[in-house]
Protein backbone atom coordinates (compact mmCIF):
# COMPACT_ATOMS: atom_id res chain seq x y z
CA UNK A 1 0.00 0.00 0.00
CA UNK A 2 1.28 3.36 -1.12
CA UNK A 3 2.20 6.00 1.77
CA UNK A 4 -0.95 9.07 1.83
CA UNK A 5 0.66 11.84 1.07
CA UNK A 6 1.22 14.15 4.24
CA UNK A 7 -1.66 15.60 5.88
CA UNK A 8 -1.79 19.14 6.46
CA UNK A 9 -3.97 19.55 9.63
CA UNK A 10 -6.15 22.43 10.69
CA UNK A 11 -7.15 22.09 14.82
CA UNK A 12 -9.38 24.36 16.09
CA UNK A 13 -9.14 25.01 19.66
CA UNK A 14 -7.69 26.94 22.75
CA UNK A 15 -4.02 26.79 23.22
CA UNK A 16 -1.28 28.40 25.21
CA UNK A 17 -0.26 31.11 26.43
CA UNK A 18 -4.26 30.86 25.56
CA UNK A 19 -5.74 30.12 29.21
CA UNK A 20 -8.67 28.46 27.86
CA UNK A 21 -10.03 25.24 28.85
CA UNK A 22 -8.39 22.24 27.11
CA UNK A 23 -5.20 24.96 26.30
CA UNK A 24 -2.92 21.88 27.87
CA UNK A 25 -4.67 18.85 25.69
CA UNK A 26 -4.12 20.91 22.38
CA UNK A 27 -0.45 21.41 23.27
CA UNK A 28 0.42 18.09 24.06
CA UNK A 29 -2.11 16.26 20.87
CA UNK A 30 0.15 19.28 18.86
CA UNK A 31 3.48 18.47 19.92
CA UNK A 32 3.25 15.01 19.48
CA UNK A 33 1.57 14.99 16.10
CA UNK A 34 4.24 17.65 14.38
CA UNK A 35 6.55 14.90 14.77
CA UNK A 36 4.65 12.44 12.65
CA UNK A 37 5.74 11.67 9.35
CA UNK A 38 1.91 11.77 8.01
CA UNK A 39 1.69 15.31 9.35
CA UNK A 40 3.86 18.32 6.92
CA UNK A 41 1.90 21.06 9.11
CA UNK A 42 -0.57 21.73 11.83
CA UNK A 43 -2.24 25.02 11.51
CA UNK A 44 -4.05 25.93 15.13
CA UNK A 45 -7.44 27.65 14.57
CA UNK A 46 -6.68 29.62 18.02
CA UNK A 47 -9.00 31.56 20.20
CA UNK A 48 -7.88 35.59 20.51
CA UNK A 49 -5.35 36.13 23.58
CA UNK A 50 -6.25 38.49 26.42
CA UNK A 51 -4.63 41.49 27.72
CA UNK A 52 -1.44 39.83 29.70
CA UNK A 53 -1.51 36.53 28.21
CA UNK A 54 1.30 37.22 25.51
CA UNK A 55 1.60 36.43 22.24
CA UNK A 56 1.24 33.05 19.61
CA UNK A 57 4.54 32.03 18.40
CA UNK A 58 4.26 30.21 15.42
CA UNK A 59 7.19 27.52 15.49
CA UNK A 60 9.30 26.64 12.27
CA UNK A 61 9.98 22.87 10.31
CA UNK A 62 12.96 20.92 12.08
CA UNK A 63 14.27 17.94 11.00
CA UNK A 64 12.04 16.20 13.39
CA UNK A 65 8.81 18.63 13.07
CA UNK A 66 6.76 19.93 10.69
CA UNK A 67 5.65 23.37 10.91
CA UNK A 68 3.15 25.08 13.66
CA UNK A 69 1.14 27.70 12.39
CA UNK A 70 -1.57 29.58 14.95
CA UNK A 71 -3.32 31.78 13.36
CA UNK A 72 -6.36 33.59 16.08
CA UNK A 73 -9.38 33.94 14.69
CA UNK A 74 -12.58 33.32 17.15
CA UNK A 75 -13.31 34.38 21.23
CA UNK A 76 -14.54 33.08 23.65
CA UNK A 77 -18.84 34.72 23.96
CA UNK A 78 -18.73 35.72 20.90
CA UNK A 79 -21.92 34.48 18.52
CA UNK A 80 -19.61 35.02 15.02
CA UNK A 81 -17.34 32.83 16.11
CA UNK A 82 -18.50 30.03 13.70
CA UNK A 83 -18.18 32.73 10.51
CA UNK A 84 -14.80 33.40 12.00
CA UNK A 85 -13.37 30.41 12.13
CA UNK A 86 -14.55 29.17 8.62
CA UNK A 87 -12.98 32.47 6.98
CA UNK A 88 -9.69 31.31 8.34
CA UNK A 89 -9.87 28.14 7.53
CA UNK A 90 -10.98 28.74 3.50
CA UNK A 91 -7.62 30.88 4.01
CA UNK A 92 -5.77 28.31 5.29
CA UNK A 93 -6.58 25.33 3.49
CA UNK A 94 -6.01 22.24 5.32
CA UNK A 95 -6.62 18.82 4.24
CA UNK A 96 -8.53 17.97 7.24
CA UNK A 97 -9.96 19.89 10.23
CA UNK A 98 -9.97 18.59 14.05
CA UNK A 99 -11.96 19.99 16.52
CA UNK A 100 -10.92 19.73 20.18
CA UNK A 101 -14.19 20.68 22.19
CA UNK A 102 -16.64 20.76 24.45
CA UNK A 103 -19.94 22.14 25.14
CA UNK A 104 -18.63 25.74 26.66
CA UNK A 105 -15.77 25.72 24.40
CA UNK A 106 -17.25 28.35 22.20
CA UNK A 107 -19.01 30.69 25.08
CA UNK A 108 -20.22 30.75 28.64
CA UNK A 109 -23.98 31.84 27.65
CA UNK A 110 -26.48 29.78 25.60
CA UNK A 111 -26.44 31.91 22.66
CA UNK A 112 -22.56 32.23 22.10
CA UNK A 113 -21.80 28.58 23.22
CA UNK A 114 -24.37 27.19 20.73
CA UNK A 115 -23.95 29.25 17.79
CA UNK A 116 -20.09 28.70 18.23
CA UNK A 117 -21.15 24.13 18.07
CA UNK A 118 -22.26 25.07 14.44
CA UNK A 119 -19.06 25.57 13.58
CA UNK A 120 -18.69 21.88 12.79
CA UNK A 121 -21.23 21.60 10.53
CA UNK A 122 -19.86 24.15 8.80
CA UNK A 123 -16.78 22.70 8.41
CA UNK A 124 -17.93 19.29 7.15
CA UNK A 125 -20.31 21.46 4.73
CA UNK A 126 -17.00 23.32 3.65
CA UNK A 127 -16.47 19.52 2.15
CA UNK A 128 -12.96 19.23 4.51
CA UNK A 129 -13.12 16.09 6.24
CA UNK A 130 -13.94 16.84 10.17
CA UNK A 131 -13.32 15.27 13.20
CA UNK A 132 -14.74 16.54 16.75
CA UNK A 133 -12.98 15.59 19.34
CA UNK A 134 -15.75 15.69 22.24
CA UNK A 135 -14.44 16.04 25.92
CA UNK A 136 -17.90 15.57 27.44
CA UNK A 137 -21.25 15.14 26.25
CA UNK A 138 -24.36 17.39 27.30
CA UNK A 139 -26.22 14.24 28.41
CA UNK A 140 -23.80 13.95 31.50
CA UNK A 141 -22.89 16.94 32.47
CA UNK A 142 -24.50 18.64 35.18
CA UNK A 143 -25.50 22.04 33.81
CA UNK A 144 -26.17 23.74 36.78
CA UNK A 145 -22.90 22.25 37.83
CA UNK A 146 -20.89 23.76 35.12
CA UNK A 147 -22.86 26.89 35.56
CA UNK A 148 -24.91 26.86 32.38
CA UNK A 149 -28.31 26.99 34.10
CA UNK A 150 -29.73 28.14 37.24
CA UNK A 151 -32.69 26.52 38.08
CA UNK A 152 -34.15 23.27 37.21
CA UNK A 153 -36.84 24.27 34.67
CA UNK A 154 -33.45 26.11 32.64
CA UNK A 155 -31.59 23.48 32.62
CA UNK A 156 -34.60 21.41 31.05
CA UNK A 157 -35.06 23.84 28.49
CA UNK A 158 -31.04 23.93 27.62
CA UNK A 159 -31.28 20.14 27.64
CA UNK A 160 -33.82 20.79 24.64
CA UNK A 161 -31.34 22.64 23.06
CA UNK A 162 -28.60 20.01 23.91
CA UNK A 163 -30.10 17.53 21.92
CA UNK A 164 -30.61 19.87 18.75
CA UNK A 165 -26.62 20.82 19.57
CA UNK A 166 -25.48 17.55 19.70
CA UNK A 167 -27.07 16.54 16.63
CA UNK A 168 -24.76 19.45 14.97
CA UNK A 169 -21.95 18.32 16.13
CA UNK A 170 -22.85 14.69 14.88
CA UNK A 171 -22.71 16.10 11.47
CA UNK A 172 -19.12 16.11 11.60
CA UNK A 173 -17.49 13.12 9.71
CA UNK A 174 -16.43 11.86 12.79
CA UNK A 175 -17.01 12.36 16.41
CA UNK A 176 -14.70 11.45 18.81
CA UNK A 177 -15.10 10.09 22.47
CA UNK A 178 -12.96 9.45 25.11
CA UNK A 179 -15.22 7.29 26.98
CA UNK A 180 -17.20 4.05 26.16
CA UNK A 181 -20.22 5.00 27.99
CA UNK A 182 -20.06 8.67 25.52
CA UNK A 183 -19.82 6.57 22.51
CA UNK A 184 -22.96 3.95 23.43
CA UNK A 185 -24.97 7.03 24.71
CA UNK A 186 -24.59 8.83 21.53
CA UNK A 187 -24.96 5.73 19.50
CA UNK A 188 -28.32 5.00 21.04
CA UNK A 189 -29.78 7.92 21.60
CA UNK A 190 -29.36 10.01 18.09
CA UNK A 191 -28.73 6.62 16.09
CA UNK A 192 -25.39 8.12 15.35
CA UNK A 193 -23.37 5.73 12.98
CA UNK A 194 -20.17 8.67 13.28
CA UNK A 195 -18.92 7.76 16.74
CA UNK A 196 -16.00 6.60 17.84
CA UNK A 197 -14.12 6.03 21.07
CA UNK A 198 -10.87 7.40 21.34
CA UNK A 199 -8.95 7.31 24.29
CA UNK A 200 -7.51 10.61 26.47
CA UNK A 201 -3.93 9.47 26.03
CA UNK A 202 -1.04 10.61 28.74
CA UNK A 203 0.93 13.33 27.71
CA UNK A 204 4.06 12.61 29.00
CA UNK A 205 4.82 8.91 28.28
CA UNK A 206 8.25 6.59 28.59
CA UNK A 207 9.55 9.25 30.95
CA UNK A 208 12.22 8.09 33.67
CA UNK A 209 9.96 6.81 36.65
CA UNK A 210 10.27 9.51 39.07
CA UNK A 211 10.82 9.73 42.95
CA UNK A 212 7.85 8.31 45.02
CA UNK A 213 9.79 10.13 47.61
CA UNK A 214 8.49 13.82 49.35
CA UNK A 215 10.62 17.04 48.91
CA UNK A 216 11.16 18.12 52.28
CA UNK A 217 9.06 21.10 54.18
CA UNK A 218 5.37 20.83 54.68
CA UNK A 219 3.27 18.16 53.36
CA UNK A 220 1.68 19.60 50.12
CA UNK A 221 -1.88 18.93 49.39
CA UNK A 222 -2.49 20.49 45.95
CA UNK A 223 -5.33 20.92 43.67
CA UNK A 224 -4.84 22.08 39.90
CA UNK A 225 -7.53 23.52 36.94
CA UNK A 226 -10.09 26.11 36.81
CA UNK A 227 -12.20 26.61 39.08
CA UNK A 228 -15.58 28.06 39.88
CA UNK A 229 -18.45 25.33 38.24
CA UNK A 230 -18.14 21.97 38.67
CA UNK A 231 -14.44 22.54 40.79
CA UNK A 232 -15.17 23.74 44.07
CA UNK A 233 -12.50 24.79 46.50
CA UNK A 234 -14.79 25.14 49.40
CA UNK A 235 -15.12 22.13 50.49
CA UNK A 236 -11.22 21.54 50.06
CA UNK A 237 -10.32 24.01 51.82
CA UNK A 238 -12.77 23.27 54.41
CA UNK A 239 -11.65 19.44 55.00
CA UNK A 240 -7.55 21.01 54.96
CA UNK A 241 -8.24 23.41 57.92
CA UNK A 242 -9.96 20.19 59.38
CA UNK A 243 -6.60 18.37 58.66
CA UNK A 244 -4.73 21.32 59.96
CA UNK A 245 -6.34 21.45 63.11
CA UNK A 246 -6.54 17.78 64.13
CA UNK A 247 -4.01 14.87 64.67
CA UNK A 248 -0.55 14.18 65.12
CA UNK A 249 0.84 15.38 61.56
CA UNK A 250 3.74 17.35 60.04
CA UNK A 251 3.09 20.65 58.77
CA UNK A 252 0.60 20.49 55.60
CA UNK A 253 -0.16 23.08 52.88
CA UNK A 254 -2.82 23.73 50.71
CA UNK A 255 -1.93 24.90 47.21
CA UNK A 256 -4.48 25.45 44.84
CA UNK A 257 -3.40 25.79 41.36
CA UNK A 258 -5.11 27.43 38.18
CA UNK A 259 -7.49 30.20 37.21
CA UNK A 260 -11.00 30.64 37.18
CA UNK A 261 -13.72 29.02 34.64
CA UNK A 262 -14.41 31.08 32.08
CA UNK A 263 -17.77 30.58 33.60
CA UNK A 264 -17.13 31.95 36.65
CA UNK A 265 -15.14 35.15 36.71
CA UNK A 266 -13.84 35.99 39.86
CA UNK A 267 -14.69 32.85 41.85
CA UNK A 268 -10.80 31.90 43.22
CA UNK A 269 -10.67 35.90 44.28
CA UNK A 270 -13.79 35.40 46.35
CA UNK A 271 -13.01 32.18 47.86
CA UNK A 272 -9.35 33.52 48.91
CA UNK A 273 -11.34 36.24 50.57
CA UNK A 274 -13.97 34.02 52.45
CA UNK A 275 -10.96 31.72 54.03
CA UNK A 276 -8.37 34.17 54.25
CA UNK A 277 -8.56 33.31 57.90
CA UNK A 278 -6.83 29.94 56.82
CA UNK A 279 -2.97 29.51 57.28
CA UNK A 280 -0.89 27.76 54.86
CA UNK A 281 -3.11 28.20 51.95
CA UNK A 282 -1.42 29.48 48.52
CA UNK A 283 -3.39 30.64 45.21
CA UNK A 284 -0.83 30.20 42.30
CA UNK A 285 -2.88 31.39 39.68
CA UNK A 286 -2.27 30.28 36.13
CA UNK A 287 0.44 28.02 36.02
CA UNK A 288 2.60 27.99 33.07
CA UNK A 289 3.37 25.16 31.08
CA UNK A 290 7.41 24.93 32.73
CA UNK A 291 5.97 25.57 35.81
CA UNK A 292 3.42 22.61 35.67
CA UNK A 293 6.49 19.84 36.90
CA UNK A 294 7.15 21.36 40.04
CA UNK A 295 3.65 21.85 41.09
CA UNK A 296 2.88 18.50 40.95
CA UNK A 297 6.46 17.47 41.65
CA UNK A 298 5.94 19.43 44.96
CA UNK A 299 3.45 17.76 46.02
CA UNK A 300 2.34 14.63 48.58
CA UNK A 301 -1.24 14.84 46.61
CA UNK A 302 -3.70 15.69 44.39
CA UNK A 303 -7.02 16.52 44.85
CA UNK A 304 -10.18 16.46 42.43
CA UNK A 305 -12.78 18.50 44.42
CA UNK A 306 -15.39 17.68 41.80
CA UNK A 307 -18.94 17.92 42.17
CA UNK A 308 -20.12 16.63 38.87
CA UNK A 309 -18.10 15.13 35.44
CA UNK A 310 -16.65 16.08 32.60
CA UNK A 311 -15.37 12.57 31.19
CA UNK A 312 -11.57 11.39 30.99
CA UNK A 313 -9.57 14.10 33.18
CA UNK A 314 -6.17 15.54 31.87
CA UNK A 315 -5.37 16.60 35.49
CA UNK A 316 -5.73 12.68 36.24
CA UNK A 317 -2.73 12.26 33.57
CA UNK A 318 -0.65 14.71 34.66
CA UNK A 319 -0.72 13.04 38.01
CA UNK A 320 0.07 9.64 36.81
CA UNK A 321 3.05 11.13 35.14
CA UNK A 322 4.47 12.90 38.25
CA UNK A 323 3.44 9.90 40.12
CA UNK A 324 1.22 11.28 42.36
CA UNK A 325 -0.62 9.85 44.82
CA UNK A 326 -4.73 11.01 43.97
CA UNK A 327 -8.11 11.88 45.84
CA UNK A 328 -11.43 12.05 43.72
CA UNK A 329 -14.87 11.93 43.83
CA UNK A 330 -17.08 8.86 43.53
CA UNK A 331 -19.02 10.25 40.19
CA UNK A 332 -20.61 7.60 37.99
CA UNK A 333 -18.33 7.72 34.85
CA UNK A 334 -15.41 9.65 36.50
CA UNK A 335 -15.02 6.50 38.84
CA UNK A 336 -15.07 4.35 35.56
CA UNK A 337 -12.74 6.22 33.21
CA UNK A 338 -10.54 6.10 36.28
CA UNK A 339 -10.48 2.65 36.44
CA UNK A 340 -10.65 1.55 32.79
CA UNK A 341 -7.74 4.04 32.13
CA UNK A 342 -5.82 2.00 35.26
CA UNK A 343 -5.82 4.71 37.75
CA UNK A 344 -6.65 4.45 41.15
CA UNK A 345 -7.12 6.44 44.37
CA UNK A 346 -8.87 7.50 47.55
CA UNK A 347 -12.58 8.37 46.97
CA UNK A 348 -14.94 10.82 48.49
CA UNK A 349 -18.49 11.83 48.27
CA UNK A 350 -18.50 14.46 46.47
CA UNK A 351 -19.45 17.98 48.18
CA UNK A 352 -19.05 16.10 51.90
CA UNK A 353 -15.97 17.78 53.56
CA UNK A 354 -16.36 14.65 56.37
CA UNK A 355 -15.97 12.01 53.72
CA UNK A 356 -13.35 13.85 51.58
CA UNK A 357 -11.30 14.84 54.65
CA UNK A 358 -11.13 11.40 55.42
CA UNK A 359 -9.84 10.06 51.80
CA UNK A 360 -7.28 13.01 52.26
CA UNK A 361 -6.29 11.65 55.93
CA UNK A 362 -5.93 8.24 53.93
CA UNK A 363 -3.17 9.31 51.79
CA UNK A 364 -1.05 11.50 53.86
CA UNK A 365 -0.98 9.48 57.25
CA UNK A 366 -0.42 6.74 55.28
CA UNK A 367 3.26 6.68 53.41
CA UNK A 368 2.53 3.13 51.44
CA UNK A 369 -0.58 3.98 50.88
CA UNK A 370 0.52 7.11 49.32
CA UNK A 371 3.36 5.86 47.42
CA UNK A 372 1.23 2.40 46.23
CA UNK A 373 -1.32 4.83 44.75
CA UNK A 374 0.96 6.71 43.01
CA UNK A 375 3.09 3.97 42.04
CA UNK A 376 -0.16 2.57 40.09
CA UNK A 377 -1.19 6.28 38.83
CA UNK A 378 2.45 6.65 37.21
CA UNK A 379 1.99 3.25 35.82
CA UNK A 380 -1.18 4.01 34.18
CA UNK A 381 -0.17 7.12 32.93
CA UNK A 382 2.73 5.02 30.98
CA UNK A 383 0.20 2.82 29.18
CA UNK A 384 -0.93 4.64 26.27
CA UNK A 385 0.76 7.25 25.45
CA UNK A 386 -1.06 10.85 23.69
CA UNK A 387 1.33 10.07 21.04
CA UNK A 388 -0.05 7.08 19.67
CA UNK A 389 -3.41 8.52 20.35
CA UNK A 390 -2.47 10.92 17.51
CA UNK A 391 -1.79 7.61 15.21
CA UNK A 392 -5.50 7.20 15.76
CA UNK A 393 -6.80 10.56 15.05
CA UNK A 394 -4.60 10.26 11.40
CA UNK A 395 -5.69 6.87 10.79
CA UNK A 396 -8.92 8.26 10.70
CA UNK A 397 -8.08 11.03 8.76
CA UNK A 398 -6.41 8.96 6.14
CA UNK A 399 -9.82 6.56 6.01
CA UNK A 400 -11.82 9.85 5.17
CA UNK A 401 -9.79 11.18 2.78
CA UNK A 402 -9.85 7.87 0.47
CA UNK A 403 -13.48 7.97 1.08
CA UNK A 404 -14.16 11.68 -0.08
CA UNK A 405 -11.21 10.38 -2.83
CA UNK A 406 -13.79 6.68 -3.51
CA UNK A 407 -16.79 9.47 -3.86
CA UNK A 408 -15.42 11.70 -6.25
CA UNK A 409 -13.99 8.82 -8.55
CA UNK A 410 -17.84 7.59 -8.55
CA UNK A 411 -19.51 11.45 -8.97
CA UNK A 412 -17.00 11.87 -11.92
CA UNK B 1 7.58 -16.99 10.05
CA UNK B 2 5.80 -18.39 7.32
CA UNK B 3 7.10 -17.81 4.05
CA UNK B 4 7.30 -14.15 4.18
CA UNK B 5 4.92 -13.59 7.33
CA UNK B 6 5.86 -13.68 10.14
CA UNK B 7 2.67 -14.96 12.79
CA UNK B 8 1.79 -13.56 16.15
CA UNK B 9 -0.31 -15.24 18.39
CA UNK B 10 -2.16 -13.32 21.42
CA UNK B 11 -4.89 -14.71 24.13
CA UNK B 12 -6.46 -14.06 26.96
CA UNK B 13 -6.75 -9.89 28.03
CA UNK B 14 -5.30 -8.17 25.74
CA UNK B 15 -4.54 -4.99 28.02
CA UNK B 16 -1.98 -2.74 28.83
CA UNK B 17 0.01 -5.75 30.71
CA UNK B 18 0.90 -7.66 27.45
CA UNK B 19 0.56 -4.26 25.20
CA UNK B 20 3.96 -3.33 26.13
CA UNK B 21 5.74 -6.42 25.24
CA UNK B 22 3.73 -6.86 22.09
CA UNK B 23 4.53 -3.37 20.54
CA UNK B 24 8.75 -4.37 21.44
CA UNK B 25 8.27 -7.43 19.16
CA UNK B 26 6.14 -5.90 16.38
CA UNK B 27 8.51 -2.98 16.12
CA UNK B 28 11.52 -5.72 16.42
CA UNK B 29 9.77 -8.60 14.35
CA UNK B 30 8.77 -5.50 11.44
CA UNK B 31 12.88 -4.05 11.29
CA UNK B 32 14.06 -7.93 11.29
CA UNK B 33 12.02 -8.62 8.31
CA UNK B 34 12.88 -5.18 6.46
CA UNK B 35 16.66 -5.84 7.61
CA UNK B 36 16.27 -9.07 5.62
CA UNK B 37 14.79 -7.78 2.33
CA UNK B 38 11.52 -9.03 2.65
CA UNK B 39 8.28 -6.74 2.98
CA UNK B 40 7.11 -6.88 7.02
CA UNK B 41 3.82 -8.71 6.65
CA UNK B 42 2.99 -9.63 10.02
CA UNK B 43 -0.25 -12.19 11.00
CA UNK B 44 -2.29 -11.93 14.24
CA UNK B 45 -3.95 -14.66 15.81
CA UNK B 46 -6.81 -12.75 17.94
CA UNK B 47 -8.57 -16.21 18.22
CA UNK B 48 -7.77 -16.74 22.06
CA UNK B 49 -7.99 -13.18 22.90
CA UNK B 50 -11.59 -12.74 25.56
CA UNK B 51 -10.86 -9.25 26.52
CA UNK B 52 -9.05 -5.95 24.39
CA UNK B 53 -8.16 -2.61 25.94
CA UNK B 54 -7.37 0.94 24.63
CA UNK B 55 -3.48 0.04 25.05
CA UNK B 56 -3.90 -3.36 23.33
CA UNK B 57 -5.38 -1.83 20.36
CA UNK B 58 -2.73 0.78 20.35
CA UNK B 59 0.09 -1.75 20.25
CA UNK B 60 -1.28 -3.39 16.83
CA UNK B 61 -2.35 0.58 15.66
CA UNK B 62 2.08 0.81 16.44
CA UNK B 63 2.51 -2.29 14.37
CA UNK B 64 0.46 -1.76 11.20
CA UNK B 65 1.52 1.88 11.38
CA UNK B 66 5.40 0.08 11.39
CA UNK B 67 4.68 -2.56 9.04
CA UNK B 68 3.62 -0.06 6.38
CA UNK B 69 6.11 2.18 7.34
CA UNK B 70 7.97 -1.08 5.92
CA UNK B 71 6.19 -1.90 2.82
CA UNK B 72 4.06 -4.46 4.83
CA UNK B 73 0.90 -4.37 6.66
CA UNK B 74 -0.73 -6.41 9.22
CA UNK B 75 -3.91 -8.43 9.21
CA UNK B 76 -5.74 -10.11 12.42
CA UNK B 77 -7.77 -12.92 12.44
CA UNK B 78 -10.18 -14.57 14.31
CA UNK B 79 -11.82 -11.65 16.55
CA UNK B 80 -13.91 -12.91 19.07
CA UNK B 81 -17.54 -10.74 19.45
CA UNK B 82 -16.26 -9.08 22.05
CA UNK B 83 -13.09 -7.74 20.54
CA UNK B 84 -14.73 -7.16 17.44
CA UNK B 85 -17.48 -4.32 19.46
CA UNK B 86 -14.21 -2.59 20.96
CA UNK B 87 -12.68 -2.69 17.01
CA UNK B 88 -16.08 -1.08 15.72
CA UNK B 89 -16.64 1.50 18.59
CA UNK B 90 -13.38 3.14 17.97
CA UNK B 91 -13.75 2.47 14.13
CA UNK B 92 -10.03 0.91 13.84
CA UNK B 93 -12.15 -2.15 12.38
CA UNK B 94 -12.09 0.54 9.39
CA UNK B 95 -8.10 1.02 9.72
CA UNK B 96 -7.05 -2.85 9.64
CA UNK B 97 -7.58 -5.71 7.41
CA UNK B 98 -9.60 -8.20 9.59
CA UNK B 99 -10.22 -11.87 8.17
CA UNK B 100 -12.46 -14.94 10.01
CA UNK B 101 -9.69 -17.74 9.54
CA UNK B 102 -6.29 -17.82 9.10
CA UNK B 103 -6.13 -19.00 5.80
CA UNK B 104 -8.09 -15.91 4.02
CA UNK B 105 -5.91 -13.73 6.17
CA UNK B 106 -2.71 -15.13 4.85
CA UNK B 107 -3.57 -15.77 1.41
CA UNK B 108 -4.98 -11.93 1.16
CA UNK B 109 -1.02 -10.80 1.19
CA UNK B 110 -0.57 -11.64 -1.82
CA UNK B 111 -3.87 -10.31 -3.27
Amino acid sequence: MPMPKPLKIGMISTFPPGKGSLNEYAYHFVRHMRTKAEVSEVVIFADNLLNGEGEYQDQPATDSLCPLTIVPCWEFGRKRNSVRIMNAVAKAKPDVILYNMQFATFGGDKVSGALGLMSPALARLSGIPTIVLLHNIMETVDLQSAGFAQNALIENVIRGFGNMFTRMILTADIVALTIPKYVEILTEKYEANNVVLAPHGSFEAEKPEPSFDLNPGPLQIMSFGKFGTYKKVEPLIEAFEILQNSGDRPPLELVIAGTDSPNAKGYLANAQKQYSHVKNMRFTGYVAEEDVPVIFGDSAVVVFPYSSTTGSSGVLHQAGNYGKATVLPNIGDFAEVIMDEGYTGEFFKPEDVESLTTAIARVIDDPVNREKIARQNYLASQWLPISEVVDWYIFHFQLLLEKQKNLNAVVT
Amino acid sequence: MIGTVSKLELDGRFDAYQAQGTKVWLKEEVEKMSGQGVKANILVDMSKVTFIDSAGLSALVVGIKKAREHGGTLHLFGLQQAVQIIFELSWLDKAFPIYITEDEATKAFNS
